[in-house]
Protein backbone atom coordinates (compact mmCIF):
# COMPACT_ATOMS: atom_id res chain seq x y z
CA UNK A 1 0.00 0.00 0.00
CA UNK A 2 2.74 2.39 -1.03
CA UNK A 3 0.29 4.71 -2.83
CA UNK A 4 -1.43 5.76 0.38
CA UNK A 5 1.87 5.88 2.29
CA UNK A 6 3.40 8.19 -0.32
CA UNK A 7 0.36 10.47 -0.07
CA UNK A 8 0.77 10.56 3.72
CA UNK A 9 4.47 11.32 3.29
CA UNK A 10 3.66 14.12 0.84
CA UNK A 11 1.10 15.69 3.16
CA UNK A 12 3.57 15.46 6.07
CA UNK A 13 6.14 17.24 3.89
CA UNK A 14 3.67 20.01 3.03
CA UNK A 15 2.62 20.30 6.68
CA UNK A 16 6.20 21.24 7.66
CA UNK A 17 5.92 24.42 5.60
CA UNK A 18 4.76 27.42 7.62
CA UNK A 19 2.62 28.91 4.83
CA UNK A 20 0.55 25.81 3.99
CA UNK A 21 -3.04 25.27 5.08
CA UNK A 22 -5.27 22.27 4.39
CA UNK A 23 -8.94 22.85 3.65
CA UNK A 24 -11.96 20.94 2.47
CA UNK A 25 -14.75 18.74 3.69
CA UNK A 26 -13.45 15.89 5.88
CA UNK A 27 -9.96 17.25 6.40
CA UNK A 28 -10.43 17.55 10.18
CA UNK A 29 -13.26 15.04 10.58
CA UNK A 30 -13.23 11.51 9.18
CA UNK A 31 -15.34 10.56 6.19
CA UNK A 32 -13.22 9.90 3.15
CA UNK A 33 -9.95 8.47 1.86
CA UNK A 34 -8.18 11.82 1.66
CA UNK A 35 -8.79 12.32 5.40
CA UNK A 36 -6.74 9.17 6.04
CA UNK A 37 -3.75 10.75 4.28
CA UNK A 38 -3.82 13.79 6.59
CA UNK A 39 -3.18 11.85 9.80
CA UNK A 40 0.22 13.52 10.25
CA UNK A 41 -1.03 17.05 9.61
CA UNK A 42 -1.53 19.05 12.83
CA UNK A 43 -5.14 20.09 13.45
CA UNK A 44 -4.17 23.76 13.65
CA UNK A 45 -3.26 23.60 9.95
CA UNK A 46 -6.66 22.18 8.94
CA UNK A 47 -9.74 24.19 8.00
CA UNK A 48 -12.85 22.04 7.85
CA UNK A 49 -15.18 23.53 5.25
CA UNK A 50 -18.93 23.53 4.87
CA UNK A 51 -20.27 21.95 1.71
CA UNK A 52 -19.80 24.91 -0.63
CA UNK A 53 -17.37 23.62 -3.21
CA UNK A 54 -17.26 26.63 -5.52
CA UNK A 55 -16.81 29.00 -2.57
CA UNK A 56 -14.02 26.76 -1.26
CA UNK A 57 -12.13 27.13 -4.55
CA UNK A 58 -12.60 30.90 -4.50
CA UNK A 59 -11.47 31.01 -0.87
CA UNK A 60 -8.38 29.00 -1.79
CA UNK A 61 -7.48 31.62 -4.38
CA UNK A 62 -8.08 34.39 -1.83
CA UNK A 63 -5.88 32.63 0.74
CA UNK A 64 -3.15 32.28 -1.91
CA UNK A 65 -3.45 35.98 -2.77
CA UNK A 66 -2.63 36.73 0.84
CA UNK A 67 0.44 34.54 1.27
CA UNK A 68 -0.86 31.04 1.97
CA UNK A 69 -0.32 27.85 -0.03
CA UNK A 70 -3.71 26.14 0.31
CA UNK A 71 -4.00 22.39 -0.15
CA UNK A 72 -7.66 22.34 -1.08
CA UNK A 73 -9.26 18.90 -0.99
CA UNK A 74 -12.24 17.56 -2.94
CA UNK A 75 -12.92 13.96 -1.85
CA UNK A 76 -14.33 12.89 -5.21
CA UNK A 77 -13.87 14.12 -8.78
CA UNK A 78 -17.67 14.27 -9.06
CA UNK A 79 -17.71 16.95 -6.33
CA UNK A 80 -14.94 19.01 -7.93
CA UNK A 81 -17.32 19.65 -10.83
CA UNK A 82 -19.19 21.98 -8.45
CA UNK A 83 -16.05 24.14 -8.19
CA UNK A 84 -15.43 24.23 -11.93
CA UNK A 85 -16.63 27.84 -12.14
CA UNK A 86 -14.04 29.29 -9.76
CA UNK A 87 -11.35 26.95 -11.05
CA UNK A 88 -11.82 27.84 -14.71
CA UNK A 89 -12.96 31.46 -14.53
CA UNK A 90 -10.66 32.69 -11.78
CA UNK A 91 -7.82 30.45 -10.62
CA UNK A 92 -6.99 29.52 -14.20
CA UNK A 93 -7.35 33.07 -15.57
CA UNK A 94 -6.01 35.31 -12.84
CA UNK A 95 -2.46 35.58 -14.20
CA UNK A 96 -3.75 36.72 -17.55
CA UNK A 97 -6.19 39.11 -15.87
CA UNK A 98 -3.48 40.67 -13.70
CA UNK A 99 -0.68 40.73 -16.29
CA UNK A 100 1.19 38.13 -14.23
CA UNK A 101 1.05 40.16 -11.02
CA UNK A 102 -1.18 37.68 -9.20
CA UNK A 103 0.44 34.23 -9.25
CA UNK A 104 -1.51 32.05 -6.83
CA UNK A 105 -0.01 28.74 -5.76
CA UNK A 106 -2.98 26.50 -4.95
CA UNK A 107 -2.60 22.73 -4.64
CA UNK A 108 -5.87 20.96 -5.41
CA UNK A 109 -6.42 17.32 -4.47
CA UNK A 110 -9.19 15.15 -5.79
CA UNK A 111 -9.78 11.44 -6.25
CA UNK A 112 -11.59 9.23 -8.71
CA UNK A 113 -13.98 7.29 -6.50
CA UNK A 114 -13.09 3.66 -5.87
CA UNK A 115 -15.11 0.82 -7.45
CA UNK A 116 -13.86 -1.97 -5.21
CA UNK A 117 -14.99 -3.48 -2.93
CA UNK A 118 -17.98 -1.12 -3.25
CA UNK A 119 -18.88 0.57 -6.53
CA UNK A 120 -20.02 4.11 -5.86
CA UNK A 121 -21.95 4.27 -9.13
CA UNK A 122 -22.27 7.00 -11.78
CA UNK A 123 -22.19 9.99 -9.42
CA UNK A 124 -19.26 8.91 -7.24
CA UNK A 125 -16.70 7.26 -9.54
CA UNK A 126 -16.22 9.43 -12.63
CA UNK A 127 -12.87 10.32 -14.15
CA UNK A 128 -12.96 13.79 -15.74
CA UNK A 129 -9.18 14.09 -16.20
CA UNK A 130 -9.36 14.69 -19.96
CA UNK A 131 -11.99 17.41 -19.64
CA UNK A 132 -9.95 19.27 -17.02
CA UNK A 133 -6.73 18.90 -19.04
CA UNK A 134 -8.47 20.18 -22.16
CA UNK A 135 -10.03 23.14 -20.32
CA UNK A 136 -7.38 24.44 -17.95
CA UNK A 137 -4.72 26.66 -19.50
CA UNK A 138 -2.60 27.68 -16.51
CA UNK A 139 -3.42 25.22 -13.75
CA UNK A 140 -1.28 22.10 -14.19
CA UNK A 141 -3.21 18.82 -14.18
CA UNK A 142 -1.35 15.75 -12.90
CA UNK A 143 -2.77 12.23 -12.64
CA UNK A 144 -1.03 10.34 -9.84
CA UNK A 145 -0.60 6.90 -11.31
CA UNK A 146 2.31 5.39 -9.41
CA UNK A 147 3.50 5.65 -5.80
CA UNK A 148 7.01 6.79 -6.72
CA UNK A 149 5.59 9.74 -8.63
CA UNK A 150 3.68 11.18 -5.66
CA UNK A 151 6.17 12.88 -3.32
CA UNK A 152 8.25 14.45 -6.15
CA UNK A 153 5.03 15.76 -7.71
CA UNK A 154 3.87 17.51 -4.53
CA UNK A 155 7.40 18.84 -3.87
CA UNK A 156 7.52 20.25 -7.39
CA UNK A 157 4.17 21.95 -6.90
CA UNK A 158 5.23 23.54 -3.63
CA UNK A 159 8.61 24.67 -4.98
CA UNK A 160 7.55 25.64 -8.53
CA UNK A 161 9.54 28.77 -9.37
CA UNK A 162 6.71 30.08 -11.52
CA UNK A 163 4.21 29.61 -8.70
CA UNK A 164 1.70 27.70 -10.78
CA UNK A 165 -1.35 26.01 -9.29
CA UNK A 166 -1.68 22.23 -9.58
CA UNK A 167 -4.58 19.83 -9.71
CA UNK A 168 -3.58 16.36 -8.49
CA UNK A 169 -5.90 13.51 -9.40
CA UNK A 170 -5.72 10.33 -7.35
CA UNK A 171 -7.52 7.03 -7.83
CA UNK A 172 -9.33 5.65 -4.82
CA UNK A 173 -8.76 2.05 -5.90
CA UNK A 174 -4.97 2.60 -5.93
CA UNK A 175 -5.08 3.17 -2.14
CA UNK A 176 -5.61 -0.60 -1.78
CA UNK A 177 -3.99 -1.88 -5.00
CA UNK A 178 -0.63 -0.12 -5.28
CA UNK B 1 -9.69 61.70 -2.30
CA UNK B 2 -10.86 62.13 -5.87
CA UNK B 3 -13.81 64.53 -6.24
CA UNK B 4 -17.27 63.96 -7.70
CA UNK B 5 -16.42 66.13 -10.70
CA UNK B 6 -13.18 64.22 -11.34
CA UNK B 7 -15.08 60.92 -11.29
CA UNK B 8 -17.67 62.19 -13.77
CA UNK B 9 -15.01 63.73 -16.03
CA UNK B 10 -13.03 60.47 -16.06
CA UNK B 11 -15.99 58.47 -17.34
CA UNK B 12 -16.83 61.15 -19.92
CA UNK B 13 -13.26 60.96 -21.16
CA UNK B 14 -13.50 57.16 -21.45
CA UNK B 15 -16.85 57.58 -23.23
CA UNK B 16 -15.15 59.82 -25.80
CA UNK B 17 -12.36 57.29 -26.41
CA UNK B 18 -14.85 54.44 -26.72
CA UNK B 19 -17.02 56.35 -29.18
CA UNK B 20 -13.99 57.09 -31.32
CA UNK B 21 -13.53 53.31 -31.69
CA UNK B 22 -10.22 53.21 -29.80
CA UNK B 23 -11.31 50.72 -27.14
CA UNK B 24 -11.83 47.29 -28.67
CA UNK B 25 -13.52 45.69 -25.67
CA UNK B 26 -16.70 46.22 -23.65
CA UNK B 27 -16.82 49.04 -21.12
CA UNK B 28 -19.29 49.45 -18.26
CA UNK B 29 -19.45 53.09 -17.25
CA UNK B 30 -20.43 54.30 -13.80
CA UNK B 31 -22.64 57.29 -13.08
CA UNK B 32 -25.23 58.79 -10.74
CA UNK B 33 -23.68 57.16 -7.65
CA UNK B 34 -20.70 59.43 -7.02
CA UNK B 35 -21.95 60.92 -3.73
CA UNK B 36 -22.88 57.54 -2.23
CA UNK B 37 -19.50 56.05 -3.13
CA UNK B 38 -17.47 59.01 -1.88
CA UNK B 39 -19.24 58.65 1.48
CA UNK B 40 -18.54 54.89 1.63
CA UNK B 41 -14.91 55.21 0.58
CA UNK B 42 -14.25 57.64 3.45
CA UNK B 43 -14.41 54.49 5.63
CA UNK B 44 -12.06 52.47 3.40
CA UNK B 45 -8.37 52.58 4.26
CA UNK B 46 -5.31 52.19 2.05
CA UNK B 47 -4.52 48.72 3.44
CA UNK B 48 -8.08 47.47 3.05
CA UNK B 49 -8.89 45.30 0.03
CA UNK B 50 -11.61 46.31 -2.41
CA UNK B 51 -13.36 43.74 -4.64
CA UNK B 52 -15.43 45.01 -7.52
CA UNK B 53 -17.18 43.95 -10.69
CA UNK B 54 -17.12 44.66 -14.41
CA UNK B 55 -18.37 48.17 -13.51
CA UNK B 56 -15.32 49.13 -11.50
CA UNK B 57 -13.92 52.48 -12.70
CA UNK B 58 -15.31 54.55 -9.79
CA UNK B 59 -14.28 51.95 -7.20
CA UNK B 60 -10.74 51.81 -8.61
CA UNK B 61 -10.33 55.59 -8.67
CA UNK B 62 -11.71 55.97 -5.14
CA UNK B 63 -9.36 53.22 -3.91
CA UNK B 64 -6.47 55.37 -5.12
CA UNK B 65 -5.56 53.75 -8.42
CA UNK B 66 -3.92 56.49 -10.55
CA UNK B 67 -6.14 57.82 -13.33
CA UNK B 68 -3.42 57.47 -15.99
CA UNK B 69 -2.79 53.81 -15.20
CA UNK B 70 -6.50 53.03 -15.12
CA UNK B 71 -7.10 54.81 -18.41
CA UNK B 72 -4.30 52.83 -20.09
CA UNK B 73 -5.79 49.55 -18.80
CA UNK B 74 -9.23 50.49 -20.10
CA UNK B 75 -7.91 51.52 -23.50
CA UNK B 76 -5.96 48.24 -23.63
CA UNK B 77 -9.30 46.42 -23.30
CA UNK B 78 -9.11 45.34 -19.68
CA UNK B 79 -11.92 47.46 -18.23
CA UNK B 80 -13.86 44.43 -16.96
CA UNK B 81 -10.97 43.04 -14.94
CA UNK B 82 -8.97 45.82 -13.28
CA UNK B 83 -6.55 44.19 -10.85
CA UNK B 84 -3.67 45.44 -8.73
CA UNK B 85 -2.09 43.65 -5.78
CA UNK B 86 -0.18 46.86 -4.96
CA UNK B 87 -3.44 48.78 -4.62
CA UNK B 88 -5.24 45.81 -3.04
CA UNK B 89 -7.90 45.93 -5.73
CA UNK B 90 -9.51 43.01 -7.58
CA UNK B 91 -12.38 42.89 -10.02
CA UNK B 92 -14.00 40.18 -12.08
CA UNK B 93 -16.55 39.91 -14.86
CA UNK B 94 -18.17 36.75 -13.47
CA UNK B 95 -21.34 37.40 -11.45
CA UNK B 96 -20.65 36.72 -7.74
CA UNK B 97 -17.16 35.50 -8.65
CA UNK B 98 -15.37 37.95 -6.37
CA UNK B 99 -17.28 36.99 -3.24
CA UNK B 100 -15.52 33.75 -2.20
CA UNK B 101 -12.14 35.15 -3.26
CA UNK B 102 -12.73 38.11 -0.96
CA UNK B 103 -13.78 35.64 1.73
CA UNK B 104 -10.43 33.86 1.36
CA UNK B 105 -8.50 37.12 1.64
CA UNK B 106 -10.47 38.02 4.78
CA UNK B 107 -9.83 34.56 6.25
CA UNK B 108 -6.11 34.92 5.53
CA UNK B 109 -6.04 38.33 7.24
CA UNK B 110 -7.57 36.89 10.39
CA UNK B 111 -5.37 33.76 10.36
CA UNK B 112 -2.24 35.89 10.05
CA UNK B 113 -3.18 38.45 12.68
CA UNK B 114 -5.93 38.02 15.25
CA UNK B 115 -5.73 41.74 16.01
CA UNK B 116 -6.07 42.66 12.34
CA UNK B 117 -8.00 45.90 11.80
CA UNK B 118 -7.99 45.94 8.00
CA UNK B 119 -11.12 45.03 6.08
CA UNK B 120 -12.14 43.48 2.79
CA UNK B 121 -14.88 45.43 0.99
CA UNK B 122 -17.02 43.71 -1.63
CA UNK B 123 -19.19 45.74 -4.01
CA UNK B 124 -22.03 43.79 -5.63
CA UNK B 125 -25.21 44.53 -7.51
CA UNK B 126 -28.79 43.79 -6.45
CA UNK B 127 -29.03 40.62 -8.57
CA UNK B 128 -25.78 39.26 -7.12
CA UNK B 129 -27.13 39.95 -3.65
CA UNK B 130 -29.87 37.39 -4.40
CA UNK B 131 -27.42 34.61 -5.37
CA UNK B 132 -26.70 31.55 -3.28
CA UNK B 133 -23.02 32.45 -3.37
CA UNK B 134 -23.68 35.74 -1.57
CA UNK B 135 -25.74 34.04 1.12
CA UNK B 136 -23.22 31.23 1.69
CA UNK B 137 -20.27 33.58 1.97
CA UNK B 138 -22.11 36.23 4.01
CA UNK B 139 -23.12 33.54 6.51
CA UNK B 140 -19.58 32.13 6.70
CA UNK B 141 -17.99 35.55 7.15
CA UNK B 142 -20.50 36.65 9.79
CA UNK B 143 -20.34 33.43 11.84
CA UNK B 144 -16.54 33.26 11.64
CA UNK B 145 -16.28 36.98 12.45
CA UNK B 146 -14.21 37.76 9.37
CA UNK B 147 -13.39 41.35 8.39
CA UNK B 148 -15.62 41.29 5.30
CA UNK B 149 -17.98 44.13 4.47
CA UNK B 150 -20.57 43.99 1.70
CA UNK B 151 -21.93 46.97 -0.23
CA UNK B 152 -25.02 46.39 -2.38
CA UNK B 153 -25.42 48.86 -5.24
CA UNK B 154 -29.01 48.55 -6.33
CA UNK B 155 -29.82 49.87 -9.80
CA UNK B 156 -32.66 47.37 -10.14
CA UNK B 157 -31.15 45.65 -13.15
CA UNK B 158 -28.85 42.81 -14.11
CA UNK B 159 -27.75 43.68 -17.64
CA UNK B 160 -31.33 44.69 -18.59
CA UNK B 161 -33.22 42.09 -16.56
CA UNK B 162 -35.23 43.66 -13.71
CA UNK B 163 -34.32 41.91 -10.46
CA UNK B 164 -37.79 42.52 -8.98
CA UNK B 165 -39.48 40.97 -11.97
CA UNK B 166 -37.58 37.68 -11.97
CA UNK B 167 -37.43 37.17 -8.18
CA UNK B 168 -40.90 38.72 -7.60
CA UNK B 169 -39.44 40.50 -4.57
CA UNK B 170 -35.98 41.21 -3.26
CA UNK B 171 -34.55 39.71 -0.09
CA UNK B 172 -34.21 41.76 3.08
CA UNK B 173 -30.84 43.39 3.52
CA UNK B 174 -29.07 42.48 6.75
CA UNK B 175 -28.24 45.49 8.94
CA UNK B 176 -24.50 44.98 8.56
CA UNK B 177 -24.69 45.20 4.76
CA UNK B 178 -24.35 48.70 3.30
CA UNK B 179 -27.07 49.31 0.76
CA UNK B 180 -27.93 52.15 -1.59
CA UNK B 181 -30.18 52.63 -4.59
CA UNK B 182 -29.42 54.57 -7.75
CA UNK B 183 -30.57 54.92 -11.33
CA UNK B 184 -27.91 54.03 -13.85
CA UNK B 185 -26.70 56.82 -16.10
CA UNK B 186 -25.30 54.71 -18.93
CA UNK B 187 -26.50 51.47 -20.56
CA UNK B 188 -25.24 48.15 -19.14
CA UNK B 189 -22.27 48.34 -21.49
CA UNK B 190 -21.13 50.85 -24.04
CA UNK B 191 -22.40 54.43 -24.13
CA UNK B 192 -25.70 54.10 -25.93
CA UNK B 193 -24.35 55.62 -29.13
CA UNK B 194 -23.48 53.94 -32.41
CA UNK B 195 -19.76 53.23 -32.66
CA UNK B 196 -17.84 52.20 -35.76
CA UNK B 197 -14.96 49.92 -34.72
Amino acid sequence: MKYKQELIKSMNYLATKPNTIFLGQSVAFSGNAIYNTLVGVPNKKKLEMPVFEDAQMGMSLGLAMNGFVPITCYPRFDFLILAFNQLVNHLDKVRKMSLNEIKPRVIIRTSIGSKKPLDGGPQHTQDYTKIFKDTLTEVKVVFLNSPKQILPAFKKAYLDKNSYSYLFIENGDFYNQK
Amino acid sequence: MITKKELIDFELDIKKFYESGKIKAPIHLSGNNESELIKIFKKIHKNDWVFSTWRNHYHALLKGIPQDWLKKEIIAGRSMGINSIKQKFFSSAIVAGIIPIALGVAKAMKLKNKNNTNKVWVFIGDMTFETGMFHECYKYAKNHKLPLKFVVEDNGLSTNTPTNKVWIKKSKKPKDVIYYKYKRKFPHHGTGGWVLF
